[in-house]
């Protein structure tokens, strides 16, 4: 097999994305065996999916850090404990009953001696340095993959300092009309020009068939600016609009029916101008 | 917990199989967002994406001794934990299929995205942040990743042949390996 070509035939991305049928599956992963390139190239496209996932992190509610750690807690407890059903401690019983159990605790007391063992080998046999030497390897390459994030980032913000830099621009931020959903967005708004940026800060995703609709207040009354593409919402991204605003007291993002409504059924957030 | 505390992966694995305190705190703290962020790519809802990060950590946690580091990276590893478990989650709720017909639609949102992009030029933003992929990539590499597609499927739900889709995906994979210097 002329495996540069099985390369190029796109199989191994299809294989990390986990896109292959299970039998293509199957195949990919005995070919991995026999070549090592093949796997080379796996590790090699894993780790790029990492740093895909890292750049698409969101960090989760810090309340749920815990309740978590509690869940761990019980899901150990119980495995100790022999999945007793009532929590109270079961005495042991002879070998010949309940064998399974006994099997599994035997098992599970071999595989913690077992890892105890290892890691009394790995921490008692010079293999720490090794184990930093490492760490500080792999600190470096995250620390490469950021920066290159970051520069990638930084580009993709230039072009927007500009505008922020404009001191004709007015910044104002949207906030929550919903009680209990913290939610914003922010509008720049040129006066003088009418010209004027939406960014979807903290918005969720609407549900499906719905849309965000962005108004201007003028004299009073809502006036549709239009429909805010899908995809925005939750990224610093700013999109321009196209409608020329030279006056107006507050803007407003309201969620709508896929096509947008002439006047506004529930607001989301607000901001005065 | 000293946060200037780096453990190495080799490190991490010992620490998880000790199941300490520390141990948690750094797994939580190092991978918590990463895996997060995969959950969320494919259950939009918030707190069905929290009850699956849940169940994630309880998974990995008591776990952890099946990892197997010739197979791969912890964090490979971790995030399949978390695909695997939010294509559960979708399917225990009957929920598989309608996420692949809504994700078909957000698809074809980004295509027609990656097209407007061209046209409106004096536009800032629009594009992801993340490695400026192109939205006709980004669209195969999530159906595939986030949602559980074949390649078949994806060509299906798209209407755009099988061999397009391979050069796209496969392109795409190179683009962020370009990007992120891989």
């Amino acid at each position: 097999m002329d495996i540069r070509e099985y390369i190029e035939s796109g199989i191994a991305e299809a294989y990390v994305l986990g896109a292959l049928t299970p039998e293509e599956r199957m195949q990919f992963e005995s070919d991995m065996a026999v070549y090592p390139e093949l796997a080379k190239e796996v590790r090699a496209l894993e780790f790029t999916l990492f740093q895909y996932c890292s750049a698409n992190a969101i960090t989760p509610p810090a309340t749920l850090k815990e309740p978590v750690y509690d869940a761990l807690l019980n899901a150990t407890g119980s495995m100790i404990t022999n999945h007793g059903k009532t929590g109270k401690q079961i005495p042991i019983k002879p070998a010949y009953k309940k064998s399974t159990f006994n099997f599994r605790n035997a098992a599970a007391v071999a595989i913690i001696l077992g890892s105890l063992s290892v890691n009394y080998i790995f921490w008692n046999q010079g293999h720490k340095e090794q184990l930093e030497r490492i760490a500080l390897q792999e600190q470096l390459t995250k620390i490469q993959a950021d920066q290159k994030l970051l520069a990638s980032q930084l580009s993709d913000f230039r072009s927007s300092t500009a505008m922020m830099a404009d001191t004709g621009i007015q910044t104002i931020v949207m906030h929550t009309m919903v009680k209990g959903h913290p939610m914003a967005a922010t509008l720049y708004w040129s006066k003088a020009n009418g010209e004027t940026y939406v960014a979807m800060d903290a918005l969720p995703k609407p549900p499906k068939g719905m849309q965000y609709q962005l108004w201007v207040m003028q004299n009073g009354k809502p006036v549709s600016m239009g429909i805010i593409p899908d995809g925005m919402e939750n990224t610093p991204v700013m999109q321009k609009i196209s409608m020329v605003v030279t006056n107006g007291e507050a803007f407003a993002i309201s969620l709508e029916k896929r096509g947008g409504n002439a006047a506004p059924t529930t607001l989301y957030v607000m901001g005065k101008a | 917990m000293n946060p200037e505390k780096i453990y190495s992966e080799e490190e991490l694995i010992l620490l998880l199989r000790q199941q300490s305190r520390e141990a948690f705190n750094y797994l939580y703290s190092q991978y918590s967002a990463v895996l997060y962020g995969v959950i969320r790519k494919m259950i939009y809802d918030d707190d069905i994406a929290r009850d699956v990060l849940h169940d994630v950590f309880v998974k990995i946690w008591i776990s952890i001794n099946q990892y197997d580091a010739g197979k791969g990276r912890l964090y490979t590893w971790m995030i399949n934990i978390a695909r695997n478990a939010s294509i559960d989650k979708l399917r225990s709720r009957g929920e598989i299929m309608k996420a692949k017909i809504q994700t078909t639609e957000d698809a074809v949102n980004k295509l027609e995205q990656g097209m407007k992009t061209e046209l409106y030029t004096d536009s800032i933003g629009l594009r992801k942040i993340v490695a400026n992929l192109k939205p006709e990539y980004e669209a195969i590499i999530d159906l595939a990743y986030f949602k559980g597609f074949t390649l078949d499927e994806i060509s299906k739900s798209l209407g755009i042949p099988l061999g397009t889709i391979k050069t796209r995906m496969r392109s795409g994979m190179k683009q962020l390996r370009e990007a992120f210097n891989n």
